[in-house]
């Protein structure tokens, strides 16, 4: 997904200036002018200069016939766009349930379900998946002691 | 003397041993598959390296990227694909030395090259850090204030990109790192109220997102993409090579040395290193015709200089702090963890630390024969590994790892959101070591600057009194010129036509 220039300048300037807004609440220390607001302004004055030369650029690019978004090939193909975003809902998914479900399972139904999905055979898929699972929960339970959430085999493990 | 024993004693501790050669295999193996890059393996080994001692967590680090960067130059030969960035710049001259039948001589050059590059970037590491530690030892805050300035202007100054974009980025960087307590005042900053900001954004689930589940989103989208099938067979690699050293040992020594200044210099790195010294090997070729046809010359110079600015990149990390590439960034974070604050107070009172790291760094490279040598051999089997399979055990790792460095799910919400933001970025052209430079520096330089300012109670002068702070001042005003100028003139160049 590639935004025009403009489109990026601008999100940068409004990003800007609602940090330079909340350093507004900022306190300030009395007899010493240079407070812990100074350095996000400095940062952020920069980051509006920036935002400003690339809608400029953005603009020129705009006149010249370039669109506002483009979007790559892939994503006119269905199941590369799935693909794309099965990898983020699986993350999603972890920071939902994983906590109460446990890591093993919740592992292991990414693994199988990322494994199908892009076209590994089932059984493969199967095997491959159990033992990526168990293998990296030993990696980092058991020698890390890395305290991975237990959920429903609390009682098992 | 007592530093170096106690260092050595550190190293050739069989569980050190064993973490180096499980790094180099694990470094082998990423270098070697193509999309996967040394500073990924870097990212996807901090995670573990956290639970170790600060000598086996580097030495991991140092064994794994220093194969990484050697094990990338197999694919580019054999397939066509650099492994890392930092083979593009002799891909399609390997592959068509390949095609001529020379694979052989390729690889054995590649290997023993990268193994000799990779020694004089430790040499000159090992002599130069710490008289360059010596002198910092007198910096005051200006001159870390102007240090950190100007590596951060070093890193924009030598992106290939867009300059624009390469500030931006770093500003970008800083700006995230302004979440959090502030140094100076301990005013909490940007955390709406949550306990989890208090601390700042968490730098390595940052990291994982934004170099690993970024790369591995791109993956996402091309994973049926069917690799080239090779049909050569790899025979005795070691043949010809000592004739190809004899008859280029100068491009070897000139290619190393400009790996080290290039890989010293903040934000250029290994990849960097090889354009340049592939570009200035057939500058200065009395045969320069030959290059693009599968000629070794090119890739003697670019392959020993991408291995020796490994070595190059850590000079500027240990004394000052300052990284020299992306995976110093990485380590520098690393160190910071380790309770190690990386600079000259390091050489007086951890010297063994850094010799560890020298020792590590010639082991690694002399460990990189053998290991490189079976690499090849079994590189068949290594690029028949099938991208639908890695992909989704790489992203339980990135998820574990994140999560492992805050035990919440909030290291993995960090790096969800940066995975996401470093995919935007690199879509639309911005690059993203700039912003992992400036999220690492962002402290030093807010920290200098703030001391200095106080100091110096508005008085702008003073930020150049001191001699070494007034050279690095003008140096960095003057970098700064230079690229606004060349800004100013490249819009116009761009402007013009429309």
């Amino acid at each position: 997904m590639r935004a025009n220039d403009a489109v990026n300048g601008l999100i940068l300037i409004l990003l800007a200036v609602a940090m330079f807004a909340v350093t507004s609440t900022f306190p300030e220390f009395p007899g010493q002018p240079h407070g812990p607001a100074l350095f996000p302004r400095v940062l952020a004055s920069i980051l509006i200069i920036c935002g400003g030369l690339l809608t400029w650029r953005g603009l020129a690019a705009r006149r010249a016939g370039e669109r506002w978004v483009v979007l790559a090939p892939w994503t006119r193909e269905p199941w590369r766009v799935v693909s794309f975003f099965l990898m983020l809902i699986s993350l999603l998914v972890y920071i939902l349930v994983g906590e109460t479900v446990g890591f093993i399972p919740v592992a292991f139904g990414i693994l199988l379900s990322l494994f199908l999905w892009f076209g590994v055979r089932m059984l493969t898929a199967v095997i491959t998946a159990v033992i990526a699972t168990l293998l990296i929960h030993w990696f980092f339970s058991t020698l890390l002691r890395v305290p991975l959430p237990r959920g429903w085999l609390d009682p098992v493990l | 003397m007592d530093a170096l024993i106690t260092a050595a004693g550190l190293v050739f501790d069989p569980s050190v041993l064993w973490v180096i050669v499980a790094s180099a295999a694990f470094g082998m193996f990423v270098g070697a598959m193509p999309g996967l890059t040394a500073t990924m393996a870097t990212a996807l080994l901090v995670p573990v390296t956290f639970f170790m001692d600060p000598v086996p967590a580097l030495g991991a680090i140092v064994t794994a990227t220093a194969m990484a960067i050697f094990a990338g130059d197999i694919p580019a030969a054999m397939l066509r694909i650099p492994g890392t960035p930092a083979s593009a710049a002799y891909t399609d001259e390997s592959y068509a030395m390949s095609k001529k039948g020379e694979l052989d001589l390729n690889l054995g050059v590649n290997l023993v090259f990268s193994v000799l590059g990779g020694l004089v970037g430790v040499a000159i590491l090992i002599v130069s850090a710490p008289l360059l530690a010596e002198i910092a030892i007198n910096f005051s805050s200006f001159e870390y204030f102007w240090l950190a300035l100007l590596g951060l202007t070093c890193a924009i100054f030598m992106t290939t990109g867009d300059a624009l974009k390469g500030i931006t980025s770093l500003i970008f960087g800083l700006l995230i790192n302004c979440i959090g307590i502030d140094p100076t005042a301990g005013y909490p900053r940007f955390t709406f109220g949550s306990i989890e900001l208090l601390q700042g954004i968490s730098f390595i689930p940052a990291m994982i997102g934004m170099f690993a589940l970024s790369e591995l989103l791109r993956g996402s989208v091309t994973v049926d993409e069917k690799g080239a099938v090779l049909a050569q067979k790899v025979g005795n690699i070691f043949t010809g090579v000592w004739a190809v050293f004899r008859k280029y040992w100068f491009n070897f020594l000139r290619g190393s040395t400009l790996g080290v200044a290039i890989g010293a210099l903040p934000g250029a790195g290994a990849d960097i290193a090889a354009w340049i010294s592939f570009a200035v090997s057939k500058k200065f070729s009395k045969t320069p015709e030959k290059f693009g046809t599968g000629h070794i010359e090119g890739i003697v110079d670019s392959t020993s200089a991408n291995n020796s600015a490994l070595g190059g990149a850590w000079i500027p990390a240990l004394v000052f702090g300052i990284p020299g590439d992306s995976i110093t960034a990485i380590v520098i974070g690393v160190l910071y963890m380790k309770g190690m604050n990386p600079g000259p107070t390091v050489f007086l009172q951890n010297p063994q630390f850094i010799y560890a790291v020298f020792i590590i760094f010639i082991l690694a490279n002399l460990l990189m024969l053998p290991i490189g040598w079976a690499a090849i051999k079994s590189a068949k089997q290594i690029l028949r590994v099938p991208r639908n399979v890695l992909l989704p055990i790489i992203l339980l790792f990135c998820l574990v790892g994140a999560y492992a460095m805050t035990n919440s799910p909030y290291g993995i919400i960090l790096m969800l959101v940066f995975g996401i933001i470093g995919w935007l970025m690199e879509e639309n052209g911005f690059p993203i070591a700039p912003a992992i430079l400036g999220l690492v520096l962002g402290e030093l330089l807010e920290q200098s600057f703030m001391t200095s300012m106080i100091k110096a109670d508005g008085n702008a002068l003073m930020f150049f009194e001191r001699p070494i702070a007034g050279v690095l001042g003008v140096l960095t005003v003057l970098l700064w010129g230079t690229m606004i100028w060349r800004g100013v003139m490249g819009r116009n160049a761009t402007v013009a036509p429309t």
